[in-house]
């Protein structure tokens, strides 16, 4: 009978994605200890030092950190509806929004190569840059691994391969990405507010 | 029955036999298969860093010896710590015993993703060569803690140790994540939480310790190797960079890295306790939670390894108080498992003599930790030989007995053959009094202020030194009986059958060695595992597999 074969399947398919999504959850939280470790031991270091930012270190500007976060913030908000479209089988509006995150995570990965490139400081010059470029760096790295892994579901999903019901990896894919947000909003706070 | 044709959800995790020597026995996807390639690797590297501990005692059979050159002597110590730690005790505890054990007992096919697990075993090997090959490039002489600033300005060598303990922290974060889904969404039906086996509860916490606290490992050796490689600042105080700084990130893995290489080994004892004295644990939830207790306490302790790095007064005092709370909770176990043998009928068999000795060396050592764990007596006692023979207690005392203990306890169920009973006797009586003889005296030239990690000491301490090398070599070559006993056992050993000791947990109701897909049908738990003196608490479970033990 397919619709009891179907029914087996499903619950087989939704069963593995409940192991593998606990499973992203972990290594989400794992990624989340690396950066807090990274974090933590920015706050010691500057705790420990005398002045803030060590003399002759220039800050970063706050304008175009601001509005690099307003990309990617934004990039946030069409990855929801992107998935708020694939659970209501609705794939052309899907592909927009998804489009659209993408274009916006690579302005993101824009600014801050010209961050980079108009800075003075540089990763071995002082304590400041060392946690600067260690920490932002390896956000940016995470937010190409996303535009990757949303390149390829995005592909997926012209493909078939995700229905309203079964779509772990889209799933992974936005949470992934939400994640990247949330350590930026972090990042942004001690490198350009605190 | 075929296991495809069962029409059960629950066949997920079926991946085709392998058809190929390569598939079976090297890129195995098998759970049982990567458990005993961690076995055989880690063996390896337990001899290599083994005969570096006997170079060691070699050099200080004498106060003024030239066996090894400072320098050597230096990276000897070095890398036998190093190894011992990452590539002998966890490997075998979670990657060895977590792999073989734990889906057998909580009634499963397989781990969550086996792909994964492979590719974290495969991480493994190239660790051990990187540590080891880094003799070739001037080894790292700042001891298995590698603090800066001497770890900054030793040769490549100490880049090839952060990569390879970069690479067994990456590899012990996967295994890690891969267990705990494992134990949380692949229990078999009717196995709830307090149903589980006490080993499993050690594994999961040890999972869930090995996910977060390895991840900060990595972090803190990410640093180190950018700082070597680099130049990035911080470390290096020159660059106003902070060498107490690698001591907090390291040690807040560290620390519970202590209890990673100890609960799986608690829960080793746990087993082997209930099943050779033929009655129920006592305090089985006591036992379970105080592992989830020591587990969350264990991040909150890292400092008092720090009390001579210039912690505030209030720091030390909250740090050596958190630090003995958690002598409640093992003693919470040690007392459950001497409840347990109270009355029992013992069954004095080789699993159960290295649980004894576990419990001696390792309560003696719990000890001598309290007294390190107050701030007066560390300030005096710090980086002396009184710190070596702690560890030791703990960690040769409680997780080498666990894990010998364990590799007795389930080697039929591992090969399906049984060990000889008097060569393990006298393996254990070797082991335990030449263990003792090593690092008993090691207190007392420690408490008279021999500094560890010295290449030569004062003459002073030359006849207790020679008696700790003579025991030493001793206990080394008592490792020779277990690998004569297991070739042995290979070779002409008795065939074991399902279930030589009599357990109850799930990993004895199926024949042995497990069979590839380990339970045709996927057993249905009734209740706890060690009600001994009730009917067996399982259902789709064959009879004749499950039936009294032979031995």
């Amino acid at each position: 009978m397919a619709s009891h074969a179907a029914t087996a399947d499903d619950a087989l398919y939704t069963e593995v994605a409940g192991q593998r999504l606990l499973g992203f959850l972990f290594f989400l939280i794992s990624d989340c200890v690396i950066f807090g470790s990274f974090i933590f031991v920015y706050l010691y270091i500057r705790n420990a030092s005398p002045v803030w930012p060590p003399a002759g270190v220039e800050r970063p500007g706050l304008y175009l950190a601001a509005v690099n976060s307003i990309v990617l913030f934004g990039s946030g908000a069409t990855m929801h509806y992107a998935m708020e479209a694939i659970r209501r089988a609705n794939v052309r509006r899907f592909t927009a929004f998804t489009v659209a995150t993408i274009i916006l995570g690579c302005m993101f990965l824009s600014g801050q190569a010209y961050e980079y490139t108009h800075l003075h400081d540089t990763w071995a010059g002082s304590t400041f840059g060392a946690s600067f470029f260690t920490l932002t760096g390896m956000h940016g790295f995470h937010v190409f691994i996303g535009v990757i892994f949303l390149i390829t579901v995005l592909v997926q999903t012209l493909r078939g391969t995700y229905t309203p019901m079964r779509h772990f990896g889209l799933t992974a894919a936005t949470l992934y990405w939400h994640f990247v947000d949330v350590i930026w909003v972090a990042l942004f706070f001690l490198f350009y507010v605190y | 029955m075929s296991v495809a044709d069962l029409g059960h959800v629950r066949t997920g995790h079926i991946h085709p036999p392998p058809d190929t020597f390569v598939k079976k026995y090297v890129f195995s996807l098998d759970h049982k298969v990567i458990g005993v390639q961690y076995f055989i690797t880690s063996g390896l590297f337990f001899v290599l860093a083994g005969l570096l501990a006997e170079l060691m005692r070699a050099q200080l059979t004498g106060p003024n010896n030239h066996v090894l050159s400072v320098a050597t002597y230096n990276e000897a110590f070095s890398v036998h710590g190093s190894a011992m730690v990452w590539l002998v005790t966890i490997p075998v505890l979670t990657g060895a015993f977590g792999n073989l054990i734990m889906p057998l007992q909580i009634g499963a096919r397989d781990v969550a993703f086996p792909w994964l697990n492979m590719v974290s075993f495969w991480m493994f090997p190239p660790a051990g060569i990187l540590l080891f090959g880094s003799f070739l490039f001037g080894a790292p002489q700042a001891g298995w803690t590698e603090y800066p600033p001497i770890s900054l300005q030793m040769p490549f060598g100490t880049s090839m140790w952060c990569m390879a303990i970069f690479l067994i922290g990456v590899s012990s974060t996967i295994t890690g994540i891969n267990f705990l889904v494992t134990i949380v969404k692949m229990r078999a039906p009717g196995m709830t939480w307090t149903r589980m086996p006490l080993f499993v509860w050690a594994t999961g916490v040890t999972a869930f310790l090995s996910f977060i606290a390895t991840a900060n490992l990595s972090a803190a050796l990410a640093g180190l190797f950018i700082e070597r490689t680099f130049g990035v600042p911080f470390y290096d105080p020159a660059k106003g960079g902070s060498p107490v700084l690698w001591q907090h990130v390291f040690w807040f893995y560290s620390h519970p890295a202590v209890y990673i290489m100890i609960l799986p080994a608690f829960g080793i004892v746990s087993e082997v306790l209930p099943t050779f004295c033929r009655r129920p644990i006592f305090g089985y939830k006591a036992i379970a939670y105080s592992s989830v207790s020591i587990g969350l306490l264990s991040f909150m302790v890292w400092a008092h390894h720090m009390f001579t790095s210039g912690l505030q007064h209030w720091e030390q005092f909250a740090f050596m108080a958190l630090t003995m709370l958690i002598a409640i909770p093992t003693g919470i176990k040690i007392f459950s498992w001497l409840a347990t043998m109270w009355g029992a009928k013992i069954h004095l068999c080789s699993p159960l003599l290295f649980v004894l000795g576990f419990l001696s060396t390792f309560t003696f050592g719990g000890i001598t930790g309290v007294l390190l764990a107050s701030v007066p007596v560390d300030i005096h006692e710090h980086a002396t030989y009184f710190v070596v023979a702690h560890l030791h207690y703990v960690l040769f005392g409680g997780s080498m007995f666990g894990i010998f203990a364990g590799l007795y306890y389930w080697w039929p169920k591992m090969t399906g053959r049984l060990l000889d009973e008097r060569l393990a006797k006298l393996h254990f009586w070797l082991m335990f009094i030449s263990f003792n003889a090593t690092f008993l005296p090691m207190h007392w030239i420690g408490l008279h202020g021999m500094p560890r990690r010295v290449a030569t000491y004062d003459p002073i301490y030359a006849s207790t030194n020679l008696f700790v090398s003579i025991s030493a070599f001793v206990l080394g070559l008592s490792f020779l009986i277990f690998a004569y006993n297991a070739l042995r056992s290979a070779k002409q050993g008795e065939v074991a059958g399902p279930n030589p000791w009599g357990g109850r947990t799930l990993e004895w109701m199926i024949s042995s060695p497990a069979p590839y897909y380990n339970f045709d049908e996927i057993p249905i738990v009734l209740s706890g595992p060690y009600d001994y003196g009730k009917p067996l608490p399982y259902a789709n479970i064959k009879p004749e597999l499950a039936t009294v033990p032979t031995h």
